[in-house]
């Protein structure tokens, strides 16, 4: 909703607007869709002001249809594609995150979200030299891990520097401070810290759940709208900065008992592709760094291809995930 | 912009408005049977779940209308309005490929250039472009088709924004649909938007689709579950044919099949068909 108010375009004065009032006209939609020659002569004003008004007004706040051939060639010359540097999750990913796109690593507790999130911050910096903004909702990145999966990629320590200073990490612990951060991300507002280290082009979000799930559920809207809201606001992203979005969410079990992602049906249709993070079943699964990722939803490949991989393969105990932290995550769970 | 007020219309325009469309009757009859293929000025709302092929049979028409008539493509223009920001154009691109075997880039190109995408943010964004872009639906007479991918995807913002009122929640949604009304009476184009099955409807809860004013849908047993129409009157009935998409347990060559049940206002019946998805889009059998 855009109200109409001085200034916004050449010809609407204060008394153009007082005018428009009087006839229940006060945003630009009620404008655009107006009976124009009508309104004139009720407001008494020239009918060619508002004409040239109502043009303005549209085409300062619509989107602009681009031939398909120009989005094409857009395409071509800008999109990327990241490699996770994790070899197994690149076969599922067909080469990794494409940037443009929203792409989600659903699992449960101490299925190896957080560890492949820090591994894939790590390899865009360190190896593609790419810079990255971390969006840490849950206090599960930890510093020192990244340094030292960071010095398993590199032992020049100028490098090590480089690389840790490309990862921008960004604490928020609700949705408000994540919308925020999202908008002045987008408005250019972060450009400061990545100036030095060239444009962004991945942002992780670990976990979207963390800060939506307690607000969805009851009879409300409001949580469902700002769950939408945090959408949107990824996807443009995704889109109008041409960055990789990798978000994680956690599982919970359909009427089956089969896993599926969290969040509900209206955020199943917001990643466009969706690999599913389990722990290996064995032995010594309990502590094992094995995990199976399963593609669960992919525009590019068929679903349900299986890879299994060693989350301790960065010279790490894949148990690394802090007691407190799991018991935390699986306390969300049983919110649901 | 001004062409709605003015009384000066140009030939070029009159003949866009009126004479000038092609008919998009045989854009897919494996889909649409004969009596139930939409005709200028009908909406055909895609309905389902996540992951039950909408977007892919969306792109596998658009491919359809963009192709040239020698490659069996109805060569007409289409405009696509992408609400999700979802589109993917390499998507696309690849099924126009397998449709065009070793034919230049150039084509594909061309092909591209009878596509317009507008990405909208916001239901009011929405209605202030579908404004602005009547001008190009009034200029070129190969403008055939109207895509809005997916028409729910504000649904959740809007209802929380019009707060206990449920004619404010609507009202966006309201006044898109009803120049969407206009739009299509206007220009005789075709409407194809998608909606994404989110609302579950309990045993016991009538649905609202059993109203007297849109008893011929049908909803698909598969997908029971998530059959419950929730968008706004005003839109409910600016849809005159619908497509229910859902999954089946069955597989085909190891991939999973999908199906389409169509039904429409004209006809009252419901016909169903099955397509699995390839890397060159969608396959019926």
């Amino acid at each position: 909703m855009v109200f109409l108010r001085e200034g916004l375009c050449p010809g609407l004065t204060e008394e153009v607007i007082q005018a428009l009032r009087t006839q229940e006209i006060r945003t630009v939609e009620d404008l655009v869709s107006s009976e124009l020659e009508e309104l004139a002569q009720k407001c008494s004003i020239s009918y060619k002001a508002l004409v040239a008004i109502r043009r303005v007004l549209l085409t300062q706040h619509t989107g602009f249809p681009v031939s398909g051939a120009d989005l094409y060639e857009e395409l071509l010359s800008s999109m990327a594609i990241l490699s996770t540097g994790n070899e197994s999750l690149d076969v599922l990913l067909d080469a990794g995150l494409y940037t443009g796109e929203v792409t989600e690593l659903a699992g449960g507790p101490g299925s190896g979200k957080t560890q492949v999130c820090l591994g894939v911050a790590v390899n865009i910096s360190c190896v593609l030299k790419r810079t990255v903004l971390y969006i840490d909702t849950n206090g599960g990145l930890s510093a020192s891990r990244l340094l030292q999966m960071v010095q398993s990629k590199t032992s020049n320590m100028e490098e090590q520097v480089e690389a840790l200073n490309r990862i921008l990490v960004c604490r928020v612990f609700d949705v408000f401070s994540l919308l925020e951060t999202l908008h002045s991300l987008r408005s250019g507002g972060l450009e400061q810290a990545s100036v030095r280290n060239g444009p962004i082009r991945a942002v992780l979000v670990d976990s979207v759940t963390a800060v939506l799930s307690h607000m969805l559920g009851g009879r409300q809207t409001e949580g469902m709208s700002l769950m939408m809201q945090v959408a949107g606001a990824l996807r443009l992203i995704a889109k109008d900065l041409n960055v990789a979005v990798l978000v994680t969410n956690h599982v919970t079990r359909d009427g089956n008992g089969v896993l599926k992602a969290g969040l509900g049906q209206s955020w199943s249709h917001v990643p466009r592709t969706r690999v599913l993070l389990q722990r290996v079943d064995g032995p010594q699964a309990r502590h094992s760094g094995l995990r199976w990722a399963t593609l669960l939803k992919s525009s590019r490949q068929p679903c349900h291809q299986k890879q299994q991989f060693d989350l301790g393969s960065g010279g790490q105990p894949a148990d690394s995930h802090p007691d407190h932290l799991q018991r935390r995550e699986q306390e969300d769970v049983f919110k649901h | 912009m001004t062409h709605d007020v003015s009384s000066a219309e140009s030939g070029a325009q009159l003949f866009a408005r009126l004479e000038g469309r092609s008919s998009l009757k045989n854009i897919e009859p494996r889909i649409f049977p004969e009596e139930g293929a939409p005709v200028p000025g009908d909406v055909v709302e895609f309905y389902g779940t996540e992951g039950t092929g909408k977007t892919e049979t969306i792109y596998h028409l658009v491919a359809r209308c963009i192709l040239p008539a020698e490659n069996g493509g109805l060569e007409v223009e289409v405009m696509f309005v992408d609400t999700d920001y979802h589109f993917d154009m390499l998507r696309l691109v690849s099924i126009l490929e397998h449709r065009l075997p070793q034919s230049p880039e150039e084509t594909i190109r061309m092909c591209l250039r009878r596509l317009f995408v507008v990405h909208c943010t916001s239901t009011v964004h929405l209605l202030l472009t579908l404004h602005y872009v009547e001008n190009m639906f009034c200029s070129r007479p190969a403008l055939c088709l109207l895509v809005i991918d997916s028409i729910s995807a504000f649904y959740w913002i809007d209802r929380s924004n019009g707060g206990e009122s449920v004619t404010q929640q609507e009202s966006n949604l309201g006044k898109c649909s009803a120049f969407l009304e206009k739009l299509l009476r206007d220009y005789r184009i075709v409407l194809f938007a998608s909606t994404q099955a989110i609302m579950r409807s309990y045993s016991g809860e009538p649905s609202r689709a059993a109203g007297a004013s849109s008893s011929w849908r049908r909803c698909p047993a598969a997908d029971g579950d998530y059959s419950k129409p929730y968008l706004c009157k005003a839109w409910q009935r600016l849809v005159t044919h619908q497509l229910a998409f859902s999954k089946t347990d069955a597989r085909r060559d190891s991939r999973a099949v999908f199906s389409i049940a169509s039904s429409s206002a004209g006809t009252k019946s419901t016909s169903r068909c099955f397509f699995c998805v390839t890397e060159g889009g969608v396959q019926f059998f």
